[in-house]
């Protein structure tokens, strides 16, 4: 079995500025990430774009080829499409390559899980012809691929990226539905001062805004009461506006209002989480360098609370930092004095990020279905009503709810749904989310063959 | 708060045996320190099996079995229960032969529901199977059922009749004062003339406070389920010299056991698994079942289970203290002797006798014997 000094999961901004600063330090370093090129979902394919003019993604997705460069020439072992099915406390991996189950050891393990978009369980929304914005950007990104005539709904900055970089390319977009509520923009107002410092990423908004608002592609702000039209298949979206109704044509409609940290490999190994009020989500609770409630654990990146991809590097760098004082490559001292530059970069963000936070927090009534049929578990196929029932039958844990009601029993063992039940059963139980808890998430971590299970046995699965 | 009967542990034990007490007419309150169902009553395989039972639990087990016929009509809620035979297959003619031993011997008792089947009829019986297994036996009295709604049917079936369930309370302290049982909960305190241990992977401490002191241990045994597949398996797999043990549900998902063990952490209340014996589980299941190769494992997992020595329970009044009585240490198949164990501990509180044999079961059957 290979042994390392430390294990990194996932090559975004996070893991791969860790890795270079760890194999400076002088640790052995293994890299694993599911994809077969470097770079996580921001970055993703950056170095061999499938694109003819990848500039109009824009100049900070091409920013990614730098830190992949150095990545790419460093001595880390890097595994591409090294999938990884468990992450173990005692710091083993199992990780398939191939359909084949390897498996590595390592003192530190840091995970890098990144971000995932948000549930948006308005009705419909589990109708073919329904994506997420980010998956239509994953297309775009590995394959070149786009939707024409799709309907963009929503909130945030990536939605407005994803917009922008459509319009650049040419590719006509039927509408964009903005449910970013008026009141934010009240709310968030307060928080405006402090994210002037960071002026420069606010007019990087404000021009992704500008850019969608220049175009002819119809824009409604404020929407409400958001439900996807169709029975077999997407066919518009419908929605309110200031009292009046709209239903816009097409048969894609791309949701997206916000990310929330990837909780499920961390939730795999049972490392303490918190709910971030401001973000209204979970995250894994860590110290300032990233360490975890088992303390040869780290994560660092949006895995650890959105920061975005600037936030991502300095985390990476920090949790570098602190893993190498660990592992006895640097001192307390020398760790911090490397620290002070990160961590004033990651500090300078934070206002900014609290103004972000804020102002495109997303609705609650689009955070939880609020329709009887509306979908909760697709896999399951377990609804609003079936969830209540559920919950009226006693069951007031998200894992009691499961087993009575099979919601998040299925393929993706409830890492879909389970903001959405942990909401609900805040809501039902008049409790904060934080005393309702989370699914209990197992390896595997995705599906994997009975036959490559068996495989696994001592020695054998050891290149 | 105060009642007739405190019972510890919101298990299918405790669960049912508040059930048959409430409907008694008893005042009831049971004590959870987590949820209904959290540990080995949610989480086990489900099996509702007769077949190989220890010579000693096979009255109970019989008797048991009748009432799961009618439980959720009894219940007033499902439990999930499928009747379906249950096959132990037979790799070798060794294992024919161990076979014949035993219904020997179980004739000879009295009992007649296992039946050995030949190649051709298990063949009839399981299509899929390697064509090296020789046969088997099979008792079609047998079943399953959806463990975590089983335990919560027996719940709000005695909720219905009175019985109050505290969830999230663990018991610190239990003494007898005079003719009255004074718990200490984390949260409040319970006064009850009777209690019922039914704690499960944690009843060694309970059964301490009670008196009694027993060589309980706990371990972890292991499950896997996989994504839904084809038909191919009606009866329930086991078999009888190896490690194989699986269901196929109606809604085509596949329940891989076998009795490997984990890691148990009861003090967190948590488990570890050991994937290299879930590999060999996997080997296992595919050699009987080559079908199985292309399944996909879609969760692992495994619970906190209570093992006596000897793996039979303890079912009885305890031996160091008046008004107290046990049932846990069920090693791992206790999930279908629910029904009549509740009904038993009914009986024991309320007329200090059962009508079967207890005595393989007493709390005091490892104690020492003083030199």
């Amino acid at each position: 079995m290979q042994s390392f000094d430390c294990a990194i999961i996932g090559t975004g901004p996070a893991g791969m500025s860790a890795a270079l600063r760890l194999s400076e330090l002088g640790a052995t370093v293994a890299v694993l990430d599911r994809a077969p090129s470097p770079g996580g979902q921001i970055y993703r394919a950056v170095a061999q774009s499938p694109l003819a003019t990848p500039d109009k993604l824009g100049a900070d997705y091409l920013s990614g080829a730098d830190l992949v460069s150095a990545f790419s020439k460093s001595n880390v072992a890097w595994m591409p499409g090294a999938d990884v099915w468990h992450l173990g406390d005692d710091g083993r991996i199992f990780y398939s390559q191939d359909n084949r189950t390897q498996e590595l050891q390592c003192r530190q393990m840091l995970i890098c899980p990144g971000a995932m978009e948000r549930p948006m369980p308005i009705p419909g929304w589990t109708l073919p012809g329904v994506m997420t914005a980010g998956s239509a950007q994953v297309m775009l990104k590995s394959d070149a691929m786009a939707i024409s005539d799709a309907i963009f709904a929503g909130s945030g900055p990536l939605l407005y990226l994803i917009v922008a970089q459509y319009l650049r390319l040419g590719i006509p977009i039927a509408g964009v539905v903005d449910t970013t509520p008026r009141q934010n923009y009240v709310a968030a107002l307060p928080m405006l001062a402090s994210a002037l410092r960071q002026v420069g990423m606010l007019f990087k908004g404000l021009g992704l805004l500008r850019e969608i608002q220049k175009s002819k592609v119809p824009f409604y702000r404020f929407a409400t009461d958001l439900e996807v039209v169709g029975t077999d298949h997407a066919q518009g979206l419908r929605f309110q506006q200031d009292g009046a109704s709209y239903e816009l044509s097409g048969d894609a409609v791309l949701l997206h209002h916000g990310v929330v940290p990837n909780l499920n490999l961390a939730r795999s190994i049972g490392l303490d989480h918190v709910f971030e009020p401001d973000q209204l989500a979970w995250r894994v609770k860590t110290s300032p360098f990233g360490q975890t409630s088992c303390p040869h654990i780290w994560v660092a990146g949006d895995g650890a609370g959105i920061v975005g991809a600037n936030g991502a590097k300095h985390a990476g760098e920090l949790a570098a930092l602190g893993i190498g004082c660990e592992l006895g490559l640097l001192d307390d001292v020398g760790r911090d004095q490397l620290a002070e530059a990160p961590r004033k970069a990651s500090a300078g963000q934070s206002g900014f990020r609290r103004f972000i936070d804020r102002l495109y927090q997303p609705a609650p009534d689009l955070m939880l279905p609020t329709r009887d049929d509306t979908i909760v578990c697709r896999c399951e196929e377990q609804s609003l009503w079936d969830l209540r029932q559920g919950f009226q039958s006693g069951a007031r844990d998200p894992n009691a709810l499961k087993s009575l009601t099979r919601c998040g029993m299925g393929p993706c063992q409830g890492r879909q749904c389970g903001h959405i039940v942990s909401g609900l059963l805040a809501k039902w139980r008049e409790e904060p989310v934080a005393d309702v808890g989370y699914y209990r998430l197992r390896s595997p971590l995705r599906l994997l063959t009975l036959e490559e299970l068996a495989r696994l046995q001592d020695g054998e699965s050891a290149r | 708060m105060k009642s007739d009967v405190l019972i510890i542990g919101g298990g299918i034990q405790g669960s049912a045996t508040a059930y048959y007490l409430a409907r008694h007419g008893v005042s009831v309150v049971v004590l959870e320190k987590d949820y209904v169902a959290r540990h080995a009553s949610g989480v086990n395989a489900g099996g509702v099996r007769l077949l190989g039972r220890d010579l000693a639990e096979v009255p109970l087990s019989k008797a048991s079995m009748q009432m799961w016929q009618t439980l959720d009509e009894e219940l007033g809620h499902e439990t999930g229960f499928r009747a379906q035979s249950i096959v132990n297959i037979a790799s070798d003619e060794k294992d024919m032969q161990a076979l014949r031993s035993r219904q020997e011997i179980m004739r000879a008792e009295g009992h007649d529901h296992e039946r050995i089947i030949d190649q051709s009829e298990l063949r009839d019986l399981l299509p899929h199977v390697s064509p090296e297994c020789v046969g088997g036996v099979t008792s079609s009295l047998d079943g399953y059922a959806i463990p975590y709604k089983a335990t919560v049917a027996f719940r709000r079936a005695a909720e219905r009749l009175g019985a109050v369930f505290c969830e999230g309370e663990e018991l610190v302290g239990l003494r007898r004062v005079g003719e009255t049982w004074l718990g200490q909960g984390r949260h409040q305190r319970f006064e009850a003339d009777t209690v019922v241990n039914c704690a499960g992977a944690w009843a060694d401490q309970i059964a301490l406070m009670i008196g009694d002191n027993v060589p309980l241990s706990h371990a972890a045994p292991m499950l896997m389920i996989t994504a839904r597949m084809p038909h191919f398996a009606k009866p329930v797999v086991g078999a009888v010299s190896r490690q194989l043990s699986f269901k196929q549900f109606e809604n085509g998902t596949v329940l891989i056991g076998g009795g490997a063990k984990g890691f148990a952490d009861r003090a967190r209340n948590a488990t570890r698994l050991d994937y290299k014996k879930l590999a060999a589980a996997a080997r296992t299941t595919a050699e009987f079942f080559p079908i199985m190769r292309s399944a996909a494992i879609n969760r692992m997992w495994a619970g906190l289970e209570a093992y006596m020595p000897d793996n039979l329970p303890v079912i009885g009044p305890a031996v160091n203290a008046d008004r107290a009585f046990h049932a846990f240490g069920f090693s791992a198949h206790g999930f279908q002797m629910g029904p009549i164990v509740g009904q038993t501990m009914a009986d024991l509180v309320l007329k200090g006798q059962s009508r079967y044999a207890l005595g393989a079961f007493r709390v005091d059957r490892f104690d020492r014997k003083v030199l």
